[in-house]
């Protein structure tokens, strides 16, 4: 019975320190930013209560509604062409044997190597002072054009960016989902005679539906939260065109100092990331799990 | 006969051709960087660009470690692996609660480690300074140990949590009749059982805290407790762009972390796909 006492609070004690880590440094800030977004702040000095006052200068900010657009273009061609990459690469690799073990691991490096050091090296890359890109877009005519300093090209880098690096990680993700299948039902359906296109439709896709709904929300959650890649690459320029809404968040905190609406637009990119995977798994639950 | 020779030959042909293409678009932008960081500094910017350098030079290699570089990579190295060591820790402590016991609140413990999980760190940031200055973490090491382990966390208990469940109890359950207290039955009999999912685990904290920029960038300020990512950084900005040593320092960045993938890629590549959500 003694034991049984001592027993009932061991499980407590092995949660507490993980639960105090948590509480202090995510669910804290958390509260401390909402705390922060209702009040006027001044370098880290809480002026005095103003309630939604910094919502409302949120949203009704150009510059975040701009930054808002900025996102939602970023984050829908890099997941739709990440994700295609990535795809491919798990169908193409999917194979065994060395030149395919080689390439799956070729294809990892850009998404072993740091955020900041890969769009560094695109940054260098696509630089008109590097010249590559500029001798390569030459024979088109384009040779003058200087990539990240027109809006269309530098959103179309950004997003190279975003496939560059994160493609490897769809690969990944796709290709544990295929090599669960078992290949009996490939065979099976080859010798009831059905062609590739017809075992991808009826095998493969079906029953991938759970790994590729998971590859969706990770990539897409990456990408709508993503800070290095335009930082880097881009600084959110030419102008504002790539300047994404974390971005403008991290401006307003830590160059503008403005702690007020910086705290608001976090809690509103937050709330955003809950509603976003909500909506993503009721869409996934009502297409009868895809 | 010849014919259906003739065509695997064709068909080898196309996929050494493919991949090659892939290898190309994963591998150029680095190669490109390597080569660059070892042209002379006139030489960088120049058009047409030369593939290869003309006259290699490790000045740029040189400039990175005369700028302090080698203290700033033993910064990244000591938080990385207390990093580790507290994930770790904490993740295995936290992780056997949940595999082991039934107790009242572990459901909501469950649920709340996912939802903490899908906590954008981004959101975090601002009201994340305003609270290391106010405790005297901002700008130190440790600050950012704790940050790391905090965002990992969640990842490591969920990922530790699935590999004690698929350890067999009745070792455990000896150990307990032999009157071995659960903490120590842990450690003795759990732990040693469990390395390819530490390894795992731990591995997946090792290349966030490595390669982590925004974290690292936005809690220092001070070359006291500046990480190598940020140190690259500042060659962007500081004295005008520096494409030299802002090459180098980045080639010398990825050989540690592909060095060590290149020898525990596999149990890196389960961590992945058996692991959080954390963007």
């Amino acid at each position: 019975m003694e034991t049984r006492r001592a027993e009932f609070w061991v499980p407590y004690r092995l949660i507490a320190p993980a639960v105090a880590l948590e509480a202090g440094l995510v669910i804290g800030p958390l509260l401390v930013g909402f705390w922060y977004s209702l009040h006027n702040v001044r370098f880290f000095q809480i002026r005095s209560f103003v309630g939604w006052d910094n919502y409302a200068r949120v949203v009704t900010s150009p510059e975040v509604l701009g930054s808002l657009a900025a996102t939602a273009i970023f984050a829908f061609f890099s997941l739709i062409l990440t994700f295609a990459l990535g795809f491919a690469l798990a169908l193409w690799l999917e194979r065994d044997g060395r030149s395919a073990t080689l390439m799956r691991a070729i294809v990892l490096v850009p998404y072993m190597i740091a955020m900041l050091v890969g769009s560094m090296l695109l940054k260098w890359l696509f630089s008109q002072e590097a010249g590559l890109s500029q001798l390569a877009l030459g024979p088109l005519g384009m040779g003058d054009v200087s990539i990240l300093a027109n809006p269309k090209s530098a959103m179309a880098a950004l997003v190279f960016n975003a496939m560059w690096r994160d493609a490897a990680f769809a690969m990944i993700m796709l290709l544990a989902g295929l090599k669960s299948i078992p290949p009996s039902l490939h065979l099976a359906a080859r010798v009831d005679g059905a062609d590739a296109w017809m075992r991808f439709r009826r095998i493969t896709l079906p029953l991938l539906r759970i790994p590729i709904l998971i590859t969706v929300v990770r990539l897409l959650i990456h990408f709508v939260n993503i800070l290095t890649f335009p930082l880097i690459l881009t600084g959110g320029g030419p102008g504002n065109s790539t300047e994404v809404v974390v971005l403008r968040m991290f401006r307003l905190g830590f160059q503008d100092h403005i702690l007020g609406p910086a705290n608001a637009l976090a809690i509103l990119v937050f709330l955003a990331n809950l509603a976003l995977v909500a909506m993503l798994l009721l869409l996934f639950r009502r297409a009868g799990r895809l | 006969m010849t014919d259906v020779f003739a065509h695997a030959l064709r068909r080898k042909a196309a996929r050494l051709a493919v991949n090659a293409l892939i290898g190309l678009f994963a591998l150029l932008p680095i190669l490109w960087g390597f080569l660059s960081s070892l042209k002379p500094t006139d030489k960088i910017v120049e058009f047409p660009p030369r593939l290869l350098p003309e006259n290699p030079t490790l000045e740029h290699y040189v400039r990175i470690f005369a700028d302090n570089a080698a203290y700033f990579i033993a910064n990244s190295i000591a938080v990385s692996a207390a990093s580790v060591l507290l994930t770790l820790a904490l993740g295995a402590l936290a992780g056997y609660a949940i595999a082991r016991f039934r107790f009242p609140g572990r459901d909501t413990l469950m649920v709340s480690t996912v939802a903490v999980m899908s906590i954008p760190i981004a959101s975090l940031l601002v009201p994340t300074f305003t609270l290391l200055s106010a405790t005297g973490l901002a700008d130190t090491r440790l600050g950012l140990v704790l940050l790391y382990s905090a965002y990992q966390l969640p990842v490591v208990v969920w990922m530790l949590y699935g590999y004690f469940l698929s350890l067999p109890v009745e070792v455990e359950n000896a150990a307990r009749v032999d009157g071995c207290s659960p903490t120590r039955t842990l450690f003795k009999v759990v732990l040693p059982l469990s390395k390819p999912g530490l390894v795992a685990a731990g591995l997946f904290v090792l290349v966030f805290a490595w390669n982590d920029f925004v974290v690292a960038v936005t809690m220092t300020s001070s070359e006291t407790a500046r990480t190598f990512p940020v140190a690259i950084y500042f060659y962007l900005g500081f004295y005008g762009r520096e494409w030299g040593p802002l090459l180098a320092a980045s080639i010398v960045s990825i050989v540690p972390i592909v060095a060590i993938f290149v020898f525990l890629q596999r149990h890196f590549v389960s961590g992945l796909t058996g692991g959080g959500v954390k963007g």
